[in-house]
């Protein structure tokens, strides 16, 4: 038998069933996180390494240093058992699960292999720093998830960078902030914003620059927020102007997470909703280990 | 099928004291005896045929510089033409944050869905000496 093939099998000890978990409710998102501190264990890690596949074990290999290793891990383990969990009945052994990418390059759940099963229309998106790493999971509505370390500093001036790539009215509210601070918070919360509806798009960064739509708080609102694409109208042979048209198909949630980091979470918004704040379900998680339900929660 | 192995097995073993992880692929050795070890940096294919030479060191040298200032990476830790931004932890702010480094340091302005496409550093250097060619 080939030695390859002898390491593998030595390595694959039983690991427990995983739990299995009911599907998200329309426009309900379910986002999972893992802390890396909290997983240490070095046996945990090795199971966890056995339930990638070869080129997801590749890309943790190539990953440069230890730590950003165990995060490339801990992200391809989350995406795989969480998914593997939502199955009617019972989860399926994650090992099986494939993935394939959109021709934009986004990647999503491949279900040939189920051919014969009723497949619940799952939609994920991952995201993660240093210290977080999350899954953000609905049914029958695509979905983008982003999160930024709150205390993340940007090495530019912040409005420099907003001028370079955030959208004129956006430019305009992050200059009325005084506080550097805040500002910088501010500019942070809109970048979350504005790449989980590039990422809940899945057409690509080119499909959706950032100077081409605004993302704004909703006036009134507790964590409502509203996007605007700008688009240029001629309004006769000599002027052209830039007017913000309001977009009704996507909605956003702004929360905290582990009190450490903001998360933006975006889905496409079912007509049928009235307006109503996106509903989310939020838990800590170590695969095989424990879940941990998020009951308060800061929307911002 | 549950399997006891025992420790002795050719991938480091860590006391659960330390939370590193030590990675490594292992290495394989044929039925005769011979020893074959891989590389295990894979060499990336270029996706575009690239009729201009390839970026200059001098160029290559300071897109690495900024790169670790950007990640804040050692000044050891190794990047070089083929290093991938994602291999080196770099998110998408990240990426923006190298191209706005990169656009003050050779005085460019580069159109956003070229940058975008910059994976690696040998890309970043070409684009840049291309914009420059065009500048003067």
């Amino acid at each position: 038998m080939h030695v390859m093939t002898q390491m593998q099998q030595s390595f694959s000890m039983e690991l427990p069933s995983l739990v299995p978990l009911q599907l998200p409710s329309r426009m309900e998102t379910h986002l999972w996180y893992v802390l890396p501190n909290e997983v240490k264990s070095t046996s945990l890690l090795k199971q966890f390494y056995q339930l990638l596949s070869p080129p997801e074990k590749d890309k943790v290999l190539q990953m440069r240093g230890d730590d950003l290793k165990k995060n490339a891990l801990l992200a391809r383990t989350l995406v795989r058992t969480t998914i593997a969990r939502y199955q009617k009945n019972h989860a399926v052994d994650p090992r099986t699960l494939m993935f394939k990418k959109n021709m934009y390059g986004k990647p999503e759940v491949d279900w040939q292999n189920y051919k014969n099963c009723n497949n619940p229309p799952l939609h994920f998106n991952i995201s993660h720093t240093d210290s977080l790493i999350a899954c953000g999971v609905t049914v029958h509505v695509p979905v983008g998830i982003d999160v930024e370390d709150k205390e993340r500093k940007i090495k530019h001036d912040v409005l420099a960078f907003a001028e370079r790539f955030y959208s004129p009215d956006e430019v305009k509210f992050l200059s009325t902030i005084p506080d550097a601070e805040v500002q910088r918070k501010e500019f942070i919360k809109l970048w979350t914003l504005k790449e989980a509806y590039v990422k809940a798009l899945g057409k690509g960064f080119s499909a959706a620059p950032f100077n081409t739509f605004t993302i704004q708080s909703k006036a009134g609102t507790q964590g409502g927020y509203n996007l605007c694409k700008t688009s240029e109208m001629s309004v006769n042979s000599l002027e052209k102007t830039k007017k913000c048209l309001c977009n009704e198909e996507w909605k956003f949630a702004l929360l905290e997470l582990a009190d450490s980091h903001y998360a933006a979470i975006c889905i496409e918004d079912d007509q049928d909703s009235g307006g109503a704040p996106m509903k989310v379900i939020v838990r800590k998680t170590i695969p095989f280990v424990e879940d941990e339900l998020i009951s308060e929660n800061k929307f911002l | 099928m549950a399997t006891q192995f025992s420790a002795s097995v050719s991938m480091q073993t860590t006391s659960l004291a330390m939370t590193r992880i030590s990675f490594q692929k292992p290495a394989l050795i044929s039925n005769h005896g011979r020893t074959l070890s891989f590389n295990l940096r894979r060499s990336i294919p270029t996706r575009r045929l690239s009729v201009s030479c390839a970026a200059k060191p001098e160029t290559i040298e300071k897109v690495s510089e900024i790169v670790k200032k950007q990640l804040s990476l050692s000044k050891d830790q190794k990047v070089v033409a083929g290093t991938k931004f994602a291999e080196l932890g770099a998110d998408s702010l990240d990426t923006v944050e190298i191209v706005m480094g990169l656009e003050e340091e050779f005085n460019i302005q580069m159109a956003e869905e070229k940058a975008q496409k910059i994976a690696t550093v040998e890309q970043a250097a070409e684009l840049i000496e291309e914009l420059m060619k065009e500048k003067n």
